[in-house]
């Protein structure tokens, strides 16, 4: 883990998750912004992927399958629930997507917690 | 409001998708739990259920012996959170009793396991989904069920209010 890429991450997927919830509030559907954010999301999310593999050897002490169920789980919930808000034309898209963006935002930070 | 010009692809789907939805309605009244906030439920009983589903597969292969009866509890919760996944998602009048039960289930788990936890912390030195009321879920396990009750309560009085009127009717 890179920290300034954690803290992007972390501090990303909040704006998502603050940005969705208060599309939902306004009673807006997900458009092509949140579809943007959520792509974005997603490339970080691939780059930490690749970093993770990358620096996985200056970690001995790290738990493998705990660190990388994590980040597997977050590439697939980040999808997902973009392809779920954007399928959705009510106030309920975004709202899915918040839920996204605090749970990936969690997950990162476990994920900090468990490297090593 | 219907049969307006869709504008584009996404509204075309969209449309789509809600006659189906209307024509299940028709045949079973249940289907209004996949409506607006029955789907947003759904999305974050889904999360929650593969979060625990997760948790509890590594728990279970790796950490059994170090807590058996924490992680057979984790093991419970995540097949409950499956089973009120998949009911909601099916939206019929015998999976809507099934997820009543299922929520309540979780709801009772919850309070109770979460009450033990503080009294009785030695059987739960390590954690499950419903350790300290669903701290480590950001209490979304102690909100959800009840949140899902009060959903389920709503399609269900839609139920009977529609059948009242066409019992007055027929």
């Amino acid at each position: 883990m890179i920290p300034e890429l954690t803290y992007l991450l972390i501090g990303f997927s909040l704006l998502l998750a603050v940005v969705s919830l208060i599309l939902a509030l306004r009673n807006r559907a997900a458009g092509r912004w949140t579809l943007v954010g959520t792509g974005l999301l997603l490339t970080m999310l691939l780059i930490q992927t690749v970093v993770s593999v990358l620096m996985w050897g200056q970690s001995p002490s790290t738990d493998g399958i705990l660190f990388f169920g994590y980040l597997l789980t977050a590439l697939m919930l980040v999808p997902l629930a973009g392809a779920w808000a954007y399928a959705e034309l009510t106030r309920w898209g975004p709202a899915v997507l918040a839920a996204a963006g605090a749970t990936v935002a969690v997950m990162i930070e476990r994920m900090n917690q468990i490297w090593m | 409001m219907a049969h307006e010009t869709p504008r584009s692809a996404r509204e075309a789907r969209a449309a789509a998708r809600s006659e189906r939805s209307a024509a299940r309605a028709a045949r079973s009244p249940y289907s209004a739990i996949h409506t607006g906030p029955g789907r947003f439920l759904t999305a974050v009983y889904g999360m929650l259920a593969f979060a625990a589903v997760g948790r509890v597969t590594y728990q279970l292969l790796l950490k059994f012996s170090e807590a058996p009866f924490a992680y057979t509890l984790s093991a419970l919760s995540a097949v409950v959170y499956i089973l009120a996944t998949v009911c909601l998602v099916i939206g019929s009048r015998a999976s809507h009793h099934i997820a009543v039960a299922a929520c309540i289930f979780e709801g009772v788990g919850v309070l109770v396991v979460g009450t033990l936890s503080f009294t009785h912390p030695e059987y739960f030195a390590h954690d499950s989904v419903w350790s300290a009321f669903g701290l480590g879920y950001g209490f979304v396990p102690l909100v959800l069920p009840f949140i899902g009750l009060w959903w389920l309560r709503r399609v269900q009085r839609g139920v009977e209010a529609r059948r009242g009127v066409e019992t007055r009717h027929g």
